[in-house]
């Protein structure tokens, strides 16, 4: 029924260019992964960190390629603003009331669910190019002082691929969580606390079961064990295989999207 | 503006009610016939934008129908280009400018861009089309509420309150707008709490009140006679005269100090003080009699 599907992914695209948080918060994911890098590398350098509390650095951690990569991976925290995106970009019809005009040319509601997600895979996998040419940019130039493991086409190419097919997941994910709670302070302050507080705790504590959460899903999807080690005391054996990350993520935008539509979505709009 | 017959709408025994049991909505039924602008009345709170939004599928009825064109909303196949409708003036994004609102709902009616600027221009919004809504009035929400609904062309234009905000003006064009797009053979809904402002729009009326309907039918049907004011110095002589002429009769001193009358033509009036010898000052028909219909049929006994 109505426009096909095409024309409905562009009035959403045409929301999103329309409106500034886009660009605002795929600004901030850039400088915040870069700063990430950047800091990735400082902390490893040889002599930078000598004389701060618990720094005893044995090993030259810079000549390692999978610290390199893990560097790299620095683009996957992107994935939090990704997120954001995809919660604002549901709820803001909500908040702003234009789920009126949308529901009266897009009656079937399912519709909007779907070519929103269909979108925002898209631009996070947009996000996760531009952060990681920062990141890129920034390791680059923060190695240039150093000596260091070669950054090799290969490890980019698999991070990048890897960020790209994450942070694609994370915006979707977050198109569905903004169906499920449609109120939008309620639906960041959710995510914001869910990210930083439950699933670090959660991952902290009980490595077993933080694999099959979103943030370590994705770092299965992105297959950058070495990252969430460093960072969540994940071991390997602790963290799922890519197809394994991607498939736990998806189910979790689509039980939290077919949720909404048998609730949220059907609600009377007033 | 299209030519075409607009589609019939058509509420049948629709009723909704609302969580916590409010009834917003009881067993109301009416038809809305194309080429004529229906006015669908009823005091704040009457149920009038519950049962417009039923008719467009935001609001699902607890029970009954509502139906454009046989079919609920949601079954249309081209739902922009059969029904356009201007709900309330809130649903903008305020960071969006009125041309890129429209560019938004335009794509997802599968309409080209291009069809921003003509509804502007229908509106009288092209000056303004480039401003952020943050900066726009309520008049200049209204008309490009209405530019919204105007997108896909089509036959039937539901829309909510539309005079709310607008200058005489713009109520003045609006009304002229509504009366074209009728003659033209389109179909339109308009509602409103205040009958004045729509008696010189409307054909029909649909009068609602407490989500029940009081009555539906031509704008001429409403009235039940003449109401007729005179002023006289002969008024103790003259009133024996007018009452004695049927029980259908009422006169009532006012306190402007003119007298009512009910039952009675101009004419009639006027023939009786002449032939009574009574001494008229002023004589004259009620121009606001709609607006007393309406208002007695409307009152709140709660």
């Amino acid at each position: 029924m109505s426009a096909p599907a095409r024309d409905l992914v562009a009035s959403e695209w045409r929301k999103v260019a329309t409106t500034r948080i886009v660009w605002v918060l795929t600004a901030v994911a850039v400088v915040y992964s870069s700063v990430q890098a950047g800091t990735l590398v400082l902390i490893a350098a040889p002599g930078l960190m000598e004389g701060l509390a618990g720094t005893v650095l044995t090993d030259d951690l810079l000549a390692k390629p999978e610290y390199i990569t893990a560097v790299l991976g620095q683009a996957g925290t992107a994935s939090i603003f990704v997120l954001l995106l995809g919660v604002i970009a549901m709820t803001s019809e909500f908040r702003h009331m234009t789920i009126t005009s949308t529901f009266l040319a897009t009656p079937m509601r399912g519709r909007v669910l779907v070519a929103k997600m269909a979108l925002f895979a898209g631009i996070g996998a947009g996000v996760a190019v531009v952060a990681f040419a920062g990141v890129l940019l920034t390791t680059t130039l923060a190695l240039v002082p150093f000596d260091h493991a070669p950054i090799t086409l290969e490890a980019a190419a698999s991070v990048l691929a890897g960020a790209v097919v994450g942070l694609a997941l994370m915006a979707i994910l977050g198109v569905s969580v903004g169906s499920l709670i449609t109120n939008q302070v309620a639906a960041i302050v959710t995510a914001l606390v869910w990210v930083m507080l439950v699933e670090a705790l959660v991952t902290l504590a009980f490595p077993a079961v933080g694999q099959w959460l979103p943030g370590g899903a994705l770092n299965a999807a992105m297959a950058v064990a070495l990252r969430a080690d460093m960072s969540g005391g994940m071991s390997a054996a602790d963290v799922l295989p890519p197809w394994g990350g991607i498939l736990v993520l998806l189910a979790y935008a689509g039980v939290f999207a077919a949720i909404a539509s048998r609730t949220t979505l059907r609600r009377d709009i007033t | 503006m299209t030519a075409t017959t607009g589609p019939t709408i058509e509420v049948a025994s629709l009723t909704k009610v609302f969580r916590r049991s409010v009834t917003a909505v009881k067993d109301l039924s009416f038809t809305v016939s194309p080429g004529r602008v229906t006015g669908f009345l009823g005091p704040n709170g009457s149920g009038k934008t519950t049962t417009l939004r039923c008719l467009l599928g935001l609001v699902r009825p607890t029970d009954g129908q509502a139906l454009v064109d046989g079919r609920p909303y949601r079954d249309l196949p081209n739902p922009t280009g059969m029904v356009g409708a201007a709900l309330e003036a809130s649903g903008f994004h305020p960071g969006r400018t009125a041309r890129n609102h429209l560019r938004v709902v335009a794509a997802a009616a599968g309409l080209p861009a291009s069809r921003a600027d003509e509804v502007l221009e229908a509106v009288g919004l092209t000056d303004a089309g480039r401003r952020r809504l943050v900066e726009y009035s309520l008049g200049m929400r209204q008309r490009l509420a209405l530019a919204t609904a105007l997108l896909g062309d089509p036959g039937a234009l539901i829309l909510d309150e539309p005079a709310n905000g607008l200058d005489p003006e713009g109520i003045a064009w609006l009304r002229s707008y509504l009366r074209a797009r009728a003659a033209a053979g389109g179909t339109v809904l308009v509602s409103s709490h205040a009958l004045s402002e729509m008696q010189q729009t409307v054909d029909d009326v649909v009068i609602i009140n407490k989500g029940e309907l009081v009555q539906a039918g031509t704008l001429s049907s409403l009235s039940t006679g003449e109401r007729v004011v005179l002023r006289s110095p002969d008024e103790a002589r003259l009133l024996p005269l007018l009452l004695r002429e049927g029980s259908g009769v009422e006169a009532d001193s006012r306190p402007d100090g003119s007298i009512l009358v009910t039952g009675l033509s101009a004419a009639e009036v006027g023939h009786l003080a002449f032939s009574g010898g009574c001494e008229l000052h002023e004589l004259s028909t009620e121009s606001d009699a709609l607006e007393r219909i309406f208002l007695d049929l409307t009152r709140g006994d709660a």
